[in-house]
């Protein structure tokens, strides 16, 4: 039996294995192919119920209203209108206090509303201008109660359509129109229409700036648990030294080992693709536009990929493989991901307009600048050449330094 | 019957400080049925690592004879069969699935390795537990699919770590039954073991290994003569006692060696039906 057909009778029975654990299967597999949907579909959907939940509720107000002032009924019937239920009483306002530094209002406005007797306290006195009308207001309001919360919202709202009326009123009064006063420089056209990119272009823009990180994090993340389980897992539940006592090749076992990993790794981020992809095209259709990204791109963002996966599977295996048991593996892995995740963040906000050539050779920064460079379509050949190179090399640094630990003789000791 | 097999020579295996095995040299060779026994501890699961190649020796050497030449183990591992103490089978797989993952490795092709594996699931009484998954088996099942596994592919030498261990009677006398077999196809075993009894029973010859070093090496009998006494467990308890008294520290060994005993002390008679 050649090299090569051990190396694969390893891989398929280690991806034979892997499949047959469905739980594995389901964090590997199931969840990259779903993160996106659930992230561009389902989450606004659940976040506009739950508005929407919220809004079908009533909210309790007092209307709390300057003695002399006369109420303003359009205000009322705004909030009527919003499902604010009113209670008006008058009072007698200082006019040297602020509204909000009314003490007596502030402590009785907080007992209502901490005793849920109301949702918010409306301050309302008449102020000094040359409106037509002229109003000074305060909301009292708890901002960690939901429907508090929402009472001042609907408020503020009511509020800012009310204020619209009265300065259309004062406006047409003193024969002026509102473009006259606030708009006297405008755009001529539709805004959009003038921006030189397409809205494929945006789109690959807008992708570029958070999709290298998720690849990058998912990529790191998910190849965690199968190389403990294909490492250390098998050392500790001893069949490795069984394995060892084949006339497999060490290295091979490692190559074998690694293939499936990657495998599994790389399978993981493509289902990932693929429901970005399903998210973008078919649920979010209309919502979101598909990003425009050139075949060499798409080819340089996937081959990037490919190279990260075999560094980081490599590292993370070789690490896994010091490892005396599973435990230590696991505890040595999980803040090692943030060593991948660290970099991968802080490279969405690393500005591309001349860019330093350094930053495409720094580890794991390399990787997610040319993920968005490919993504954006703004490659430069030096900057590919740097982070495909150094890629390459960092690959082979890993899969020879894993390499190592799978000779090491202590590989078939285990503490447990 | 004599020509070498296998020549371990002035071996040592150290880890860190601690000395596994001190100067051992042993000959094995085609066709025998060598027995390892010793107390827990006494460096046999070392040696038996050493002779498939898993650990590398500190000092001395390990060479398999090939038609006469002599070639480092790791050359001619593909030759070997090993139950190692721990059986190392994949829960997720089918005890054939198992199997044939190692046959695949030694190149072997999947029709005659199922055929080799059928056979001797059948003198195992295990063929019905091939194609369910392993997990769930007893010790029993486990150790049974391991020996398979380790002959499947049709070695030349099969070391066997404690086979037995963990079996109920019926089945070590199965196990025990196959590995007689094999020595009587002419097939070659070390068979790694803490009870005498069962060395005694099985194996044409007798290494003795204590604290890491060869105490005695021969037949049963030549044990007995070597020791004046009449049976093993004497012999045993001869050979090995007086370091355990030299060293005031190691009452462990005194204890194993006497534990030993215990069980070979009823049984006078091997598996074949001769008594000693």
């Amino acid at each position: 039996m050649n090299r090569p057909q051990v190396v694969w009778t390893v891989t398929t029975k280690e991806l034979l294995d892997f499949v047959r654990d469905w739980r594995t299967l389901a964090a590997m597999l199931l969840v990259p192919l779903i993160l996106f949907p659930i992230i561009f579909v389902a989450v606004p959907m659940f976040l506009q119920g739950e508005a929407e939940e919220l809004g079908e509720y009533s909210v309790s107000v007092h209307l709390v209203i300057d003695q002399d002032a006369d109420m303003p009924n359009e205000l009322l019937d705004l909030l009527n209108s919003s499902s604010v239920i009113v209670e008006s009483v008058e009072a007698n306002f200082d006019r040297n206090i602020s509204l909000s530094n009314h003490s007596t209002f502030r402590e009785d406005a907080s007992l209502s509303i901490r005793n849920g007797v109301l949702d918010a306290v409306l301050l309302l006195r008449t102020g000094s201008g040359n409106a037509t009308e002229n109003w000074e207001y305060v909301i009292f309001s708890d901002s960690t109660d939901e429907l508090s919360r929402e009472a001042r919202t609907r408020l503020l709202n009511q509020i800012d359509i009310w204020e619209d009326e009265i300065i259309d009123t004062t406006l047409s009064q003193n024969q002026l129109q509102r473009d006259d006063v606030y708009d006297p420089v405008t755009w001529d056209g539709t805004v959009g229409d003038a921006d030189i990119a397409t809205t494929g272009e945006q789109a690959a823009f807008t992708f570029a700036l958070f999709v290298p990180f998720i690849i990058s994090l998912w990529t790191a993340t998910s190849a965690v648990q199968p190389s403990i389980d294909l490492t250390a897992g098998e050392r500790e539940r001893g069949t490795l030294e069984a394995l060892l006592t084949t006339p497999i090749a060490r290295s091979d076992l490692m190559w074998g080992k690694w293939l499936a990993v990657a495998i599994i790794a790389s399978a993981s981020v493509l289902l990932q693709l693929v429901g970005l992809f399903v998210a973008i095209r078919f649920l979010a259709a209309g919502i979101l536009t598909p990003p425009t990204v050139s075949i060499v791109g798409w080819i340089l963002f996937v081959v990037t990929i490919l190279l990260f996966a075999i560094f980081v599977v490599a590292v993370e295996m070789a690490m896994a493989m010091r490892a005396r048991s599973v435990k230590e593996a696991g505890s040595t892995l999980g803040p090692m991901v943030i060593l991948f995740i660290g970099p991968a963040l802080f490279a969405q906000f690393v500005n591309m307009e001349n860019i330093e050539a350094w930053w495409f050779i720094a580890p794991i920064f390399n990787i997610c600048l040319g993920m968005r460079a490919s993504l954006l379509g703004d490659v430069s050949y030096i900057h590919a050449i740097l982070w495909m190179g150094s890629s390459l090399l960092y690959a082979l640094v890993a899969t020879g330094w894993a390499s190592r630990q799978f000779n090491r003789e202590d590989l078939v000791e285990s503490i447990s | 019957m004599n020509s070498p097999l296998l020549i371990v020579d002035g071996v040592s295996k150290n880890f860190g400080d601690i000395a596994a095995l001190s100067d051992v040299s042993i000959q094995l060779n085609k066709g025998e049925i060598v027995g390892l026994v010793g107390g827990n501890g006494a460096g046999k699961t070392t040696l038996l690592r050493l002779l498939c190649g898993v650990y590398r020796p500190t000092n001395g050497s390990v060479r398999f004879v090939d038609d006469g030449e002599n070639k480092p183990v790791d050359e001619v591992r593909g030759r070997l069969g090993v139950v190692p103490e721990s059986t190392g089978l994949y829960s997720r797989l089918t005890a054939w699935e198992n199997i044939r993952y190692h046959t695949r490795i030694h190149g072997r092709d999947d029709e005659k390795s199922w055929n080799r594996t059928h056979r001797f699931a059948k003198s195992l009484d295990i063929v019905d537990e091939l194609h369910r998954p392993t997990r769930g088996f007893s010790r029993g099942m486990r150790q049974k699919i391991a020996l398979i596994r380790a002959i499947a592919h049709g070695p030349d030498l099969l070391l066997l770590d404690e086979p037995t261990a963990g079996l109920d009677v019926t089945s070590a006398r199965k196990v025990r039954d196959l590995v007689r077999q094999l020595g009587d196809d002419g097939g070659t075993v070390i068979y790694s073991t803490h009870m005498l009894s069962e060395a005694q029973r099985i194996c044409d010859r007798i290494i003795i290994l204590h604290n890491g070093t060869v105490r005695a090496d021969g037949s049963p009998n030549e044990l007995l003569q070597m020791t004046s006494t009449i049976d093993l467990e004497d012999a045993y308890v001869s050979l090995t006692s007086d370091v355990a008294r030299s060293n005031p520290i190691d009452k462990e060994s005194t204890v194993s060696s006497i534990l030993l005993g215990i069980f070979s002390r009823k049984n006078r008679t091997n598996d074949r039906g001769e008594d000693e």
